[in-house]
C-alpha cells in the first residue's frame, strides 16, 4: 500500500505544461482585441471543464459510496483527489463572477445593464441572470460542493488510521455521500444554466444541464483510465488490474452513447415540437460551425461506439490510452463549441455598441460566417490554454495523491475491490 | 448442447460449485474427455477452466444489429419518399432525425431477437422440444459432470468421481 510520490521529471513536465499554459493564457491577452474576449472565453472554458470534472468525481465516489459498490475502492482515491480541484475551479469562477460586476469581461449579454433594460426577454429573465445569483451561486453552491468534498476525504483519510471493524468512519462517509448526491444533483444544473447556457443569454433548454454534466463526466472517466495507467506505469497501484480498466472502459463506452443521446435528445424535441425560436443554437452551429459540429459528434459517438465495442479492447492499456486521449479532447472541444460561438455574437455585439439585442444577434451571426482565430476553431493559443489547464489539474491531484496512502488499506469494500473480477 | 441420440453417459453430482470446478481442473489434468458439465446457475470461471471457446453469439447481434439499422432506416426512407410521400408538421419528406429514434429501436429489437433465435437454435432448445435430464436435481442444487461411455471406460470415470468427491454416481442412456 505504498504512497505515491511525485519525481522531477513529472513535476518538470507539469510545470513545463502550467508554464505553457500561463505564456499562452499572456499572448491570447496581447493578441486580443479591446475587450479580450477570446481570452476570456479560453479562460471560462477551460475553468469550467476541470471545474465540472472535478466535480464529477465528488459525484461519481457519492454515487458509489451510497449504491455499496466495491469495485472502485482500490482507486477511489484518485477520485477524492479530484473533487478536492473543485476549490481551485472555484477560484476562477469567482474571479468570472467579479468580472461581471466591473465589466472585465462581455462573455454574458445578460450582465448588460442596457441592453436588458431594453430586452423583454433578458428583462424576464433577470430575476435569475444576474450578477449577485452568478457570484453568490458560485461561492455558495460551489462551496457546498468543496466542503463535501473536502469531508468526505478527511473521513477517508481518517478511516487509514482509526478505522476498525465498526466502520464508524465508513458510515459518516455514506452520510455524506448520500446529501451530496442531490446537492450536487439540483445545484450543478442551476449553476450551468448561469455559467455555460446563459452565454446564449436568449436560449434555453430543460436538457442542457445533462448534457453538458454528462460530457464532463465522460472526461472524468477517460482522465481516471489515463492516470491510473500512468500511476501503473510508475510501479503504484498495482492491485488495480485489467478488471478495473475494464469496468472504467465500460463507463467511458456507456456514457458517450448517454451523451450522444442527449446531444441528438436536446436538437429532437426544439425540432419536432417546432419550437422556432429555440433552433437558433442549432442554426448557428450547424451553418458557422460545421466543421466542428460534425467532428464533435463524430469524435464523441463514433469513435467510442466502434472503438470500444468488443470486450480486449477494454482490457487492454493501449487501445484504452487511444480512446480515452480522444475522448478527454473531444469532450473539451465539445465545451468549445457549447461556448464559444454565443461569446463571439455578444463579443461583437459589445464592440458594436448597443444595437436592438435581435438585430445586434443577426448581426452577430453574419460576422460568425467568416473565420474568426480562436471562435470558430481552435487554434495553438487555445490548445496551449487547454494543456495548461490539464497540467495544473494533473499537477494537482498528483500532488494531493501524495499525501495520502493510494490505496485506502481500512476501507471495508478494499478486499472485494481487489478481488473484483468482470469475465 | 445438441443432443445425439443414444449416448450412453456416466456422471457424477457434486454438492458444491467449488468441488466442481476443482473436478473439472483435475479431470483437464487426466485428459479425460468431459461431454458436458450442468449446473443450476452459471459458475463463474468455469468456461476458463473448460477451456471453453468464447461465445461468437456477440458477432451474430452486431450482424443482426446493423440489419436492424439498415431495414429501418431504408424502410422508412423508400416509404416516406418514394412509395407515399407524407407531409409531417411542415418537415421534408426526408426527415432524418425523426427517423433516428425508430432505427434505434429496430436495431435493438433485431439484435434482440436475432441474437435470442440464434441462442435457442445453436443451443438445441425451443417449444416443443423435449430435451432429456440427466437428473431433475441438477435443476436445484446439484452440479453434475458426465462423461460419454465410449470414449470414457466406466473404471477411470468411476474412480475419477470417487477421488473428486462426487456424492453420486450414475449412467444414463439419452
Amino acid at each position: 500500500m505504498s504512497q505515491y510520490k511525485m519525481t522531477a521529471s513529472t513535476r518538470n513536465v507539469l510545470f513545463g505544461a502550467i508554464g505553457l499554459g500561463l505564456v499562452c493564457m499572456v499572448l491570447t491577452w496581447f493578441g486580443d482585441d479591446g475587450n479580450h474576449s477570446r481570452f476570456w472565453s479560453n479562460f471560462l472554458h477551460n475553468s469550467l471543464f476541470f471545474t465540472m470534472i472535478a466535480a464529477m468525481g465528488l459525484f461519481f465516489n457519492a454515487a458509489g459510496i451510497t449504491a455499496y459498490a466495491g469495485w472502485y475502492t482500490t482507486f477511489k482515491r484518485l477520485w477524492e483527489a479530484y473533487s478536492m480541484f473543485i476549490g481551485i475551479g472555484l477560484i476562477f469562477l469567482v474571479i468570472l463572477g467579479l468580472g461581471n460586476y466591473f465589466g472585465w469581461h462581455h462573455l454574458y449579454h445578460w450582465a448588460n445593464k442596457a441592453d436588458v433594460e431594453t430586452d423583454t426577454i433578458l428583462k424576464g429573465k433577470s430575476s435569475f441572470l444576474n450578477n449577485n445569483w452568478y457570484l453568490f451561486g458560485t461561492i455558495i453552491f460551489g462551496g457546498l460542493w468543496a466542503f463535501l468534498a473536502y469531508r468526505m476525504r478527511q473521513l477517508s483519510l481518517t478511516e487509514d488510521n482509526h478505522g476498525d471493524s465498526s466502520f464508524k468512519y465508513h458510515k459518516a462517509q455514506r452520510v455524506y455521500a448520500a446529501a451530496t448526491l442531490p446537492v450536487i444533483g439540483f445545484t450543478s444544473a442551476a449553476m450551468l444554466w448561469l455559467w455555460l447556457m446563459s452565454i446564449d443569454a436568449h436560449w434555453y433548454s430543460t436538457l442542457f444541464a445533462w448534457y453538458s454534466t454528462v460530457s464532463a463526466f465522460v472526461a472524468m472517466i477517460a482522465i481516471t483510465i489515463l492516470m491510473i495507467i500512468f500511476l501503473k506505469f510508475n510501479g503504484y497501484l498495482s492491485v488495480v488490474n485489467s478488471n478495473h480498466l475494464h469496468d472504467l472502459g465500460k463507463y467511458l463506452f456507456a456514457f458517450s452513447i448517454f451523451w450522444t443521446y442527449l446531444w441528438f435528445s436536446q436538437f429532437m424535441l426544439i425540432w419536432y415540437a417546432n419550437i422556432g425560436e429555440e433552433t437558433i443554437y442549432f442554426k448557428e452551429r450547424y451553418n458557422n460551425y460545421p466543421a466542428l459540429f460534425f467532428i464533435n459528434i463524430g469524435l464523441n459517438f463514433l469513435v467510442p461506439f466502434f472503438a470500444l465495442m468488443r470486450n480486449d479492447v477494454k482490457r487492454k492499456i493501449g487501445s484504452l490510452v487511444f480512446v480515452s486521449v480522444l475522448m478527454l479532447f473531444g469532450h473539451w472541444l465539445d465545451y468549445f463549441l457549447m461556448i464559444k460561438p454565443g461569446v463571439l455574437i455578444t463579443a461583437q455585439h459589445a464592440a458594436h455598441g448597443h444595437e436592438a439585442a435581435t438585430e445586434g444577434a443577426a448581426h452577430g451571426v453574419e460576422h460568425a460566417s467568416n473565420f474568426v482565430a480562436g471562435f470558430t476553431m481552435p487554434g495553438l493559443l487555445e490548445l496551449g490554454t487547454f494543456i495548461g489547464f490539464l497540467g495544473l489539474f494533473a499537477y494537482f491531484s498528483l500532488w494531493i495523491l501524495s499525501k495520502a496512502p493510494l490505496v485506502p488499506k481500512q476501507d471495508p469494500y478494499l478486499e472485494e475491490s481487489i478481488h473484483h473480477h468482470v469475465i | 448442447m445438441a443432443n445425439t441420440q443414444n449416448t450412453e453417459l456416466i456422471f457424477g453430482l457434486y454438492d458444491d460449485e467449488e468441488d466442481l470446478l476443482r473436478a473439472v481442473k483435475s479431470a483437464k489434468k487426466d485428459h479425460l474427455e468431459i461431454y458436458d458439465v450442468y449446473t443450476p446457475f452459471p459458475v463463474h470461471g468455469l468456461d476458463e477452466v473448460m477451456e471453453l471457446e468464447e461465445s461468437r453469439l456477440h458477432i451474430a447481434g452486431f450482424v443482426y444489429g446493423a440489419i436492424g439499422t439498415l431495414t429501418a432506416f431504408l424502410g422508412m426512407t423508400w416509404i416516406f419518399v418514394k412509395d407515399w410521400p407524407t407531409i409531417f408538421g411542415g418537415k421534408p419528406y426526408w426527415s432524418v432525425p425523426a427517423f433516428i429514434p425508430i432505427t434505434f429501436e429496430m436495431t435493438v429489437l433485431f439484435a434482440a431477437i436475432g441474437m435470442t433465435v440464434t441462442f435457442y437454435l445453436v443451443s438445441g432448445l425451443g417449444p416443443g422440444i423435449k430435451n432429456p435430464q440427466l437428473d431433475d436435481r441438477i435443476t436445484d442444487d446439484k452440479f453434475c459432470i458426465a462423461f460419454d461411455k465410449s470414449i470414457v471406460n466406466s473404471g477411470d470415470a468411476e474412480s475419477f468421481f470417487k477421488n473428486t468427491g462426487a456424492s453420486e454416481v450414475n449412467s444414463k442412456n439419452i
